[in-house]
């Protein structure tokens, strides 16, 4: 695949992520952007899409998913490129000083800044931990099912206690042969009324819940055909499947950043305070991941350091020209960068 | 700033928040879990995971939970690393509602 070269690459599409294709926008400066998610939000949409943030400028309160969508609005006349449900895998510096970045869809880019904004790292499914059972991945096993159609009418097993896992065990119910949920207490976190519904279908014999965890699998032939789980007081069942599907959330890890060859503190890149850059010229580290003194973990302080990060970069990509400061309120020029006016 | 484990994992150890740590921070005792000060990010993940309530940011630790910042320090230094969530141990939930245990901790 070709490589795209681009002025600035933002790694992470959260909150400031975000913003910060917004604040290079203005000064235009176009900038793709790498996530691992499927979708945009970072964190606010895997962790926190429906519960309230109190403490973004301006707005009393509202959601995580609120506040995603409101950025995604507010960078739409910039139309920064998505890269989503990728994770960057490779970052160097080439003889030019330009950056190679490869991610994990095989997709490259050379860059002249790069802006990582990755959080507390790339969020991933939570696989099952039994030696060998990847085998089996996208065949009998899933951590996200596109297809459920192909287990109409036969036996399947649900790992998991979250929404997802709860929501999947009811629509099986009364598609499946058979349908067991596995967790390790019998407490579940999901809405009110997706609780009841699956405390009804268990009372009713359409669901099986059992409460105890996955201890290993039986194979035949090369096809999964149990799993093996072990409760509390250690009394284990074999459970007869043709499909297995886990849903453990998401977790993040930050991965290969610490190979990266950038000054770190307890694994947070070290920034200076004017411009927000790492120990790297051309790298800069805005939100959760950077540290610097008095370093507060805010998505506010976070849009901060992505302005002034975006200012230090105009300075790099235009070394000829001044970089003026300008407001988006009497600005002609910004009006129009946003959309507003018409080029005269 | 750090995170710390408190009192209310002690004999429970349900391990639900070694799972979503992104930089592997917890540390594994006989009967308790312990946050690395010097690895842990503050990314508070891990805090709502507990099903105890035993994590607190530094700032945030109870009063009578302040000898917690320190034993995460010293325990974190000799006890091995925990990456993977296991069961929790077999009597968790007969101790999960006992607030005073501190002297049932094996270091």
């Amino acid at each position: 695949m070709q490589a795209i070269e681009t002025d600035a690459l933002i790694i992470g599409a959260g909150p400031v992520g975000l913003f910060q294709a917004f604040e290079l926008g203005l000064l235009e400066i176009q900038a793709h952007i790498i996530d691992a998610l499927p979708e945009a939000g970072g964190q606010c949409m895997a962790l926190y899409p429906n519960k309230p943030i109190y403490d973004i400028p301006g707005i009393p309160v509202c959601t995580g998913r609120e506040l995603t969508h409101n950025l995604l609005a507010q960078i739409a006349p910039f139309n920064p490129p998505m890269h989503l449900g990728q994770a960057v895998m490779e970052l160097r510096q080439e003889q030019d000083s330009r950056f190679f970045i490869r991610t994990t869809a095989d997709q490259s880019f050379i860059s002249k800044l790069i802006f990582i904004a990755a959080g507390v790292g790339a969020f991933q499914e939570r696989k099952l931990a039994l030696d060998g059972i990847a085998s089996f991945e996208n065949k009998q096993l899933f951590y996200h099912l596109e297809e459920p159609e192909q287990f109409n009418q036969r036996t399947i097993v649900i790992c998991g206690g979250d929404e997802t896992a709860l929501e999947w065990a009811i629509q099986f119910a009364s598609t499946a042969k058979h349908v067991t949920l596995v967790h390790r207490r019998n407490e579940f976190k999901a809405e009110k009324h997706i609780l009841d519904q699956f405390h009804d279908l268990c009372t009713a014999g359409k669901i099986t819940l059992c409460v105890g965890q996955a201890t290993g699998y039986a194979s035949k032939d090369g096809q999964l055909t149990a799993l093996k789980v072990e409760d509390l007081d250690g009394h284990s069942q074999i459970l007869p499947l043709d499909g297995l599907l886990v849903f453990f959330g998401l977790s993040p890890k930050l991965g290969p950043i610490a190979d990266w060859g950038l000054a770190l503190t307890r694994k947070q890149i070290v920034v200076d305070t004017a411009r927000f850059e790492s120990s790297i010229p051309g790298i800069f580290a805005v939100g959760d991941i950077n540290t610097y003194p008095g370093k507060k973990k805010l998505i506010l302080s976070g849009f901060h350091e992505a302005a002034l990060a975006a200012f230090a970069a105009a300075e790099a990509i235009f070394p000829d020209r001044p970089v003026q400061l300008q407001y988006t309120t009497t600005s002609p020029k910004l009006q129009q960068l946003l959309g507003l006016q018409k080029p005269t | 700033m750090t995170y710390v484990v408190t009192e209310a994992c002690i004999r429970c150890k349900y391990t639900d928040c070694v799972d979503v740590c992104p930089v592997d921070c917890f540390r594994e005792g006989p009967n308790f879990l312990v946050i690395d000060p010097d690895e842990c990010i503050d990314c508070a993940v891990c805090v709502p995971e507990c099903p105890v309530n035993a994590i607190y940011a530094e700032d945030d630790v109870p009063s009578d939970q302040q000898a917690f910042i320190k034993m995460n320090l010293d325990l974190a230094r000799g006890w091995p690393s925990i990456t993977k969530s296991k069961g929790a141990l077999p009597d968790a939930d007969e101790w999960k509602d006992v607030t005073t245990k501190l002297d049932q901790l094996v270091k």
